[in-house]
């Protein structure tokens, strides 16, 4: 499936797959599985982009921050300044992307890498959790603020359905599947490569360290941004712990090593694994003790990552890679 | 107002005490097995619950009840080291992170199906001291004298025994130790008993300062992460000095602004700490 884009075969059921998902909501027996599937999408959509970073040795831990600072931004500025979601989601990306700026800068000017570079976003996660806590008078709190509800209005990226929200949340992860196609064929990939394998030695052969680095964490940042502002806008509930802070900022690169971060489906095939077994647990155990299915889903979240550490669809891939090869040997004696 | 801050300063040096020990243990784990524990505050949380548990619900006496804690916080770190830690050591660092992180989500949640979400203590008055004109709990200052106590304990344990000294060997070079004859593994089974005992203990000294609730864990791994970070990961003594500034300093200015600020400011320090001096103040640069 790696080469679904490249084949013929591959391109024809890629059509039909999507022929499937466009026409899901209009033959879905419950707007439950809707509603579910249009999580799938904005969260494939957010570990998708995280994985731009993660895949070159970028590993954030601290995502919950652009996420949380584009949704709120947006939010607020259409709560207090009636300004479009439209328009207000550039502002909160833009937003994202200047703290991404910052920080990136900050980090790469000093060299932060690996194992201090997560810890570093760790932090700023949570530190923009509780500045959202803190500046309560506006944000609300701990509690959290609503949308001002205006019924269906599409200026206002409000819909009466919930197949709209499938819609679009669909159309931006297409999109963010597409530009990590681009990202791909392009030069930066190769020199991040570079990088990601060893730093120094990139750098002699005249790769530009900080402005590869500087360029793909702002892009992920600004579309984590956007991801938030989609979640806002279908939820129409801001929360500091649901949007920024450890456990949102720990839960997105779950996503995507479960998938397999190294591989354009992987993100994707990962969050559908994952939001499907929660829920799944959530429906056939949540109701008789609360708590019970959070344990077997962490239970599930440590199995997995010890049995399948490349992700479940990385290590797809690898046994098939495997098998080709295999194949191919035999072919030459 | 001078007074109020001068009383929070104390306040803060006490609560340096406890943390000091918190953080121990987390240093200690990263040193040896170079592995960031994230559910480390969790533990704590389990610690209190057990503790409580047993003298409220078994009607133990508070010291039995308190060393049986230990003990158990002994095992299940014996028990993380076995099932999750020992099967990830070779695995990218991201997934060992990832993999204590849904410990986390474990722990939290177990508590929560056991004893729910409400906040569970066991009501122990100790006096409050009046000395000059400042004012210090009881509890504080016995926790403070006990952490005391154990980290001296501790500095006696890793620096006077055999053990300790292969527990020292193992944190400097994991290899060469190998060749004289001590065997990795067990070094971090008991490090990471250890580490698990350690909670407990300060579990049971937090006991009378504090009332658990499910969610008690993580403000306290945080907390640990930015002392460890401050003093250097892997440097015990750095760890030692880190924490008695982060206690300070967050009481200082939690009374002259809110908790949630005294948060942020800590987190601040703790992310220029990471980009200017990622050694910490004591510690030495490279993994």
């Amino acid at each position: 499936m790696a080469s679904l884009l490249d084949s013929k075969k591959g391109l024809i059921s890629l059509i039909l797959i999507l022929a499937c998902l466009i026409l899901f909501p209009l033959f879905a027996p419950s707007p439950y599985l809707v509603h579910i599937i249009t999580l799938i999408f904005i969260w494939s959509y957010v570990s998708t982009v995280w994985s731009y970073m993660g895949r070159f040795g970028l590993v954030s831990l601290g995502h919950g921050a652009f996420l949380g600072t584009g949704a709120y931004v947006t939010a607020l500025l259409f709560n207090f300044l009636n300004l479009t979601p439209w328009i207000g989601m550039l502002i909160g990306a833009s937003a994202a992307a200047l703290f991404a700026a910052v920080l990136g800068y900050a980090c790469f000017r000093f060299g932060i890498i690996g194992d201090y570079f997560a810890l570093v976003t760790l932090a700023v996660g949570e530190l923009v959790a509780l500045s959202i806590i803190a500046l309560r008078d506006i944000t609300g709190g701990s509690l959290g603020f609503t949308l001002r509800s205006l019924g269906n209005s599409p200026l206002y990226f409000q819909f009466g359905g919930k197949a709209y929200f499938y819609y679009i949340s669909l159309i931006f992860l297409l999109f963010a599947l597409y530009l990590w196609k681009k990202i791909d064929k392009s030069k930066m990939q190769k020199a991040l490569m570079a990088i990601g394998e060893d730093e120094v030695a990139a750098s002699s052969v005249g790769v530009g360290i900080i402005k590869y680095k500087m360029a793909i964490t702002i892009t992920s940042a600004s579309l984590t941004g956007i991801g938030g502002v989609l979640y806002a806008q279908y939820i129409t509930y801001l929360n500091p712990h649901t949007l920024s802070g450890v456990g949102v900022s720990l839960a997105i690169p779950f996503k995507a090593i479960l998938g397999g971060m190294f591989n354009l489906w992987g993100p994707t095939i990962g969050t559908a694994m994952i939001l499907s077994l929660e829920e799944y647990i959530r429906v056939s155990y949540g109701t008789k003790f609360i708590g019970v299915s959070e344990v077997v889903y962490g239970l599930a979240l440590i199995t997995l990552i010890i049995f399948l550490p490349k992700g479940l669809y990385g290590t797809i891939v690898e046994v098939f890679r495997k098998k080709q090869k295999f194949k191919g040997t035999k072919g030459i004696h | 107002m001078l007074e109020q801050i001068l009383n929070a300063a104390l306040n803060g040096i006490l609560l340096g005490g406890v943390l000091a020990l918190l953080a121990f243990g987390l240093n200690l784990i990263f040193g040896v097995v170079k592995i960031i524990h994230m559910a480390y505050g969790q533990f704590v949380m389990l610690g209190l619950y057990l503790i409580y548990a047993l003298t409220m619900q078994l009607h133990l006496p508070l010291v039995l009840s308190a060393s049986i804690a230990v003990f158990a916080m002994a095992i299940l770190g014996l028990l993380t080291q076995l099932l999750v830690i020992g099967p990830l050591l070779g695995a990218p660092r991201l997934n060992q992170l990832l993999a204590l992180a849904g410990l986390i989500i474990v722990f939290e949640n177990l508590a929560m199906v056991i004893w729910g979400a409400d906040y569970r203590g066991i009501p122990l008055y100790l006096p409050i001291l009046k000395i000059a004109n400042f004012y210090i709990r009881g509890s504080c200052l016995f926790a403070f004298l006990g952490a005391l106590i154990t980290l001296g304990l501790l500095y006696l344990f890793l620096n006077k025994t055999y053990i300790g000294l292969a527990i020292r060997a193992t944190a400097q070079d994991t290899e060469i130790v190998k060749l004289m004859g001590v065997n990795p593994r067990s070094v971090y089974f008991i490090t990471l008993a250890a580490g698990g005992a350690l909670t407990g203990i300060v579990a049971a000294f937090f006991t009378p300062i504090y009332t658990v609730h499910p969610h008690f864990g993580s403000s306290f791994t945080i907390m640990a992460f930015i002392i460890v970070v401050l003093g250097g990961m892997g440097n015990l003594l750095g760890g030692f000095i880190g924490a008695f500034i982060i206690g300070v300093v967050t009481s200082v200015s939690a009374v002259l602004t809110t908790t949630e600020v005294a948060d942020i400011i800590a987190l601040v320090i703790f992310i220029l700490v990471m980009l200017v001096r990622p050694q910490g103040l004591l510690g030495t640069r490279g993994i």
